[in-house]
């Protein structure tokens, strides 16, 4: 699996989706609670503008003093005896992990839940090579066990599947006998993993952040997964975009805090564990040999451009939990690993428009994902800028919606013609009209007069009726 | 009491459209001892091209627009999200020297209506009178973008005779979003049932709005599927009596 | 060893538009410092009710007792989860806090089995670990607003005693309270800038391992301990 899921183009999938009425009210109810949860989180806080914008001005402060704390982190990793390997694609980053995992003769790979993994297809290189890759989230492991379901939420990527489901990926995978209680099916599901983790031989995760001053990487979990991931196996690998670093513990400490509360309303989540290096001289449990791979993959190419402070984000799906049009479309219907608003924005950035110039316009603009964010990314204004960008730089949108956007702009602008336009509208659409509503429009009007009734333009204007209002003296 | 000097940008949609809002607009302000002026040079706002990614092809709106109202004391409109608008050409100017301060005097005083009746006549209570259960959209722009989120309710709880029922969900947006509506018009038709069926839920008389587009798309989605109530937008509201 | 940072770095800086910079720390010139001003101004005993009150939203069961009374605690407390097996950490406090007794001869008086982390036995600590009904450790420090533990790990401290076991207990020296974990973070960024080196995994545990994966339903207990408790003891 890559970024990019599914075969289908975006307004297909969207149909096919619009009709799982599981999934939809599974999205409904989690984006509900999701919410009330964030929102509970940030008032218990109290002020919470205050940490958004601090949240914001590390975040900014980091990319722009990206290859500073990078050299520093890998440095500090140096020293304490770990291993880096600065990935410039998908392709040098999953060869040098083949290599690592080859090279110790690894045979069994544990996972712990990671987008960039995902990006880079890790799972699939390692597979080929006859490993055993094994996801240890919950909902990853669920996805993985149902013939690699993709993942439709960041956070809770298993979210479009019902508990019923789940039992029955069990009974035929894992030979399950119990029933669909969500705390059978997680004691099942530990029992299985935990024999898993005592005889892995390499463990993989992400990086929430990594710490440049100390040469840390920080890991943030409820399930306690990443932990046993990078405790048991000899050998662990942590794979990162680039961008997920602070300069210090205390940088550290703020992102983390607004991550936890904003992706689960939880004011820390039941395991942060900060790893410096491979386990010390006499240390028990820990891996003997660490690797970090840093992944850039495209991220590159958007620092320094109008698009730059999407790299802001912290991966906490807060937008995806407000955005109403992921609500009722899903993760799948983005075809990428990335939904919602933040892989609206995103997506297109890594994978092209080609794949992906649907994605900016499945957004009204309304803002909520801007007003959710906790490193305040201003998420709808770079939809819009998409949208710019595939109009005027490169020539893609469509030449009648151009030819109508050009007499907009004529027209809205000249008075006699806005003037001239408005007047007739209402004779125009006198065929259309019936009880002052049009309710099968022509042209343009035919995609609203599908779902709505339209309002038959007014046959005096505002402006007529306030002409002659004025003459009469108004309301004196 | 000397009379405040209000320019009204009534908006294409209400122009065209609901041109009983306009009239509600002017009669409201009037009672309030406002003097209306209303420059028959405006046109549209610009918004449904900018909105879609055709920045240049609108900038010649937003200047006409900058152009006929830069010399108002205040610009009063009947939408939150054309108010929101007249304040962005600063940000959409940003570069160029001439344009630039011309668009960021007009944001200066540019209000939505509720939050000029509220905010700078300093009124609470329009004396308006209207019997039945109503509840109460917040349109996204005026909310997340303008950052009037109190005024309409303010203006609302003194309204004689209307009982308030919360609309669930009523931070989601109603799927109108300009070309939106339109472009990805299957989701835009589940995003409007949701709001529908939300304002079905609370069994009111009236769904009540502050933005023409967003009442303009509840109000369609509402007849063509037969619903009762009543979209009202909150101009024609304060004009009851 | 680090491979390909000159290539990949210097094309980084090219985007930002600039030279690369590898000596110049960077100015941290914050506007915004909300930690500062969050739980600052609370006593001891205000941050113990913090605590207490955060215990109730992590599943985590909160004692209070006092020096004397803590063997007698945690013995009734390991009765409650079951029992032995138990694993601990190689730790000089527990001696201090009055506890060698309990260990050295309650227990093994009573056939309940204490696995005490010893490096010289290798990797026979973590199945210990993995068999131990009871994981037991100090706070190292803790964290009142999250109701976090942090534990530094060392020879003697391994991870595993906090993750592997099917319960978790952690004793929490009154004086470890910190307001939240900006205090734990300061600690840390001093140990690293006065070139101390750092443990090589802190963990911050906050209650039992849960999941909301299915159906978002909580479920208390995935890969790590299915219960907690932190029993907090007046040192001061």
């Amino acid at each position: 699996m890559a970024m990019k899921i599914g075969e289908g183009k975006f307004k297909e999938n969207v149909n096919k989706n619009m009709e799982d009425t599981f999934m939809r009210g599974a999205v409904a109810s989690a984006q509900e609670r999701l919410r009330t949860r964030r929102l509970d989180a940030a008032e218990e806080l109290g002020n919470w503008e205050e940490w958004r914008s601090h949240g914001e001005e590390i975040r900014q402060h980091v990319l722009n003093n990206l290859d500073y704390y990078l050299h520093e982190l890998a440095e500090n990793l140096q020293k304490r005896g770990g291993h880096v390997f600065f990935a410039a694609t998908a392709d040098e980053a999953t060869g040098y992990i083949r290599e690592v995992v080859n090279a110790k003769g690894g045979k069994k790979v544990l996972k712990a839940k990671s987008m960039v993994t995902e990006e880079i297809g890790l799972n699939q290189v390692l597979e080929e090579e006859g490993c055993t890759v094994i996801e240890t989230d919950l909902g990853e492991y669920i996805l993985q066990l149902d013939e690699h379901d993709p993942p439709s939420h960041i956070v809770a990527p298993a979210l479009h599947k019902n508990k019923e489901q789940i039992r029955d990926v069990f009974s035929e995978k894992l030979e399950y006998k119990m029933t669909s209680k969500p705390e059978e099916l997680a004691l099942h599901a530990r029992e299985t993993l935990r024999q898993e983790f005592l005889t892995a031989d390499i463990g993989i995760t992400g990086c929430n952040f990594a710490i440049a001053e100390s040469g840390s990487v920080g890991l943030v979990t409820n399930e306690g997964n990443a932990g046993l991931v990078s405790d048991l196996p000899k050998t662990q690998v942590v794979v990162m975009g680039m961008e997920r670093i602070v300069p210090t513990f205390e940088e550290f400490e703020v992102l983390v805090g607004l991550l936890t509360r904003s992706a689960v309303g939880q004011k820390l989540t039941s395991y942060i564990t900060a790893l410096s290096g491979p386990r010390e001289e006499g240390d028990v449990d820990g891996p003997e040999e660490f690797h970090l791979v840093i992944v850039d993959n495209g991220r590159s190419s958007i620092l320094g451009t109008e698009f730059q402070s999407v790299l802001q984000c912290i991966r906490c799906a807060a937008c995806i939990n407000v955005c109403p049009v992921y609500r009722h479309i899903g993760g799948h219907s983005y075809n990428s690993i990335y939904p919602g608003p933040i892989g609206a924005v995103l997506t297109p950035l890594l994978g092209g428009y080609d794949d992906f110039k649907d994605l900016p316009y499945a957004s009204t603009l309304c803002a909520a994902c801007t007003d959710a964010c906790p490193v305040k990314i201003p998420l709808h204004e770079l939809l819009h800028k998409h949208r710019q960008v595939i109009v005027e730089r490169e020539g893609r949108a469509p030449i009648s919606e151009k030819l109508a956007m050009k007499a907009f702009g004529l027209g809205a602008a000249s008075n006699p013609m806005y003037a001239a336009g408005s007047k007739m509208a209402a004779a125009m659409m006198k065929p259309f009209t019936k009880n002052d509503r049009i309710s099968n429009g022509p042209g343009p009007l035919k995609a609203w007069t599908e779902i709505r009734e339209f309002p038959a333009p007014n046959k005096e204007r505002f402006r007529d009726w306030f002409k002659e209002y004025e003459k009469g003296g108004g309301n004196q | 009491m000397s009379n405040v000097k209000v320019t009204l940008f009534i908006t294409c949609i209400v122009d065209m459209f609901q041109a009983d809002v306009g009239k509600a607009t002017v009669e409201v302000l009037e009672r309030l001892g406002c003097d209306i002026e209303f420059p028959m040079g405006q046109v549209c706002c610009g918004q449904p091209a900018y909105n879609s990614g055709y920045v240049e092809e609108s900038k010649d709106a937003m200047k006409k627009m900058i152009a006929t109202f830069e010399n108002a004391e205040v610009v009063v409109t009947p939408s939150g999200s054309c108010a929101t608008m007249f304040k962005e050409y600063q940000h959409i100017f940003h570069d160029d020297p001439v344009w630039r301060p011309r668009a960021e005097k007009l944001a200066a005083k540019t209000y939505e209506l509720t939050e000029f009746i509220v905010n700078v006549l300093k009124v609470e209570n329009v004396g308006a009178r209207l019997k039945g259960v109503a509840t109460y959209h917040p349109s996204c722009h005026m909310t997340r973008l303008l950052g009037v989120k109190d005024a309409p309710m303010t203006l609302l709880k003194n309204v004689e005779g209307l009982r308030f029922e919360p609309l669930p969900n009523a931070h989601n947006c109603c799927g109108f979003g300009g070309t939106f509506s339109v472009k990805m018009g299957n989701i835009s038709e589940q995003m409007v049932d949701e709001k529908v069926d939300s304002a079905e839920q609370t069994k009111a008389d009236f769904l009540i709005g502050a933005d023409g587009g967003c009442l303009m798309n509840i109000g369609g989605r509402m007849e063509r599927r037969g619903k009762p109530i009543r979209v009202m937008h909150i101009a024609e509201v304060l004009n009851s009596r | 060893m680090i491979h390909h940072r000159d290539s990949f770095l210097t094309n980084v800086a090219r985007q930002l538009g600039r030279s690369r910079n590898t000596n110049v720390k960077p100015e941290r010139n914050w506007q915004f410092r909300p930690q500062d001003k969050t739980l600052t101004d609370k006593t001891p005993n205000e941050l113990l009710a913090v605590l207490r009150d955060q215990c109730q939203l992590i599943h985590t069961e909160l004692i209070e007792t006092t020096g004397e009374k803590l063997a007698g605690v945690l013995e009734s407390t390991v009765n409650l989860y079951g029992g032995g097996p138990i694993s601990i950490w190689q730790d000089a406090r527990f001696e201090e806090f009055g506890l060698g007794g309990l260990i050295n001869s309650t227990w093994p008086e009573q056939k309940v089995e204490v696995n005490e982390w010893n490096a010289a036995r290798g990797r026979k600590n973590i199945a210990d670990a993995e068999r131990a009904n009871i994981g037991i450790t100090f706070s190292d420090m803790t964290l009142a607003e999250s109701g976090t533990v942090v534990l530094f790990s060392s020879s003697g401290k391994g991870r595993s005693v906090s993750l592997l076991p099917r319960s978790y207990i952690a004793i929490i020296p009154k004086s470890t309270i910190v307001p939240r974990m900006t205090q734990a973070a300061q600690e840390i960024s001093r140990r690293v800038q006065a070139g101390e080196t750092i443990p090589s995994c802190i963990n911050f545990v906050t209650g039992p391992s849960n999941s909301a994966d299915i159906e978002m339903n909580l479920v208390v207990g995935v890969h790590g301990p299915v219960k907690a408790a932190y029993i907090v003891v007046e040192d001061r």
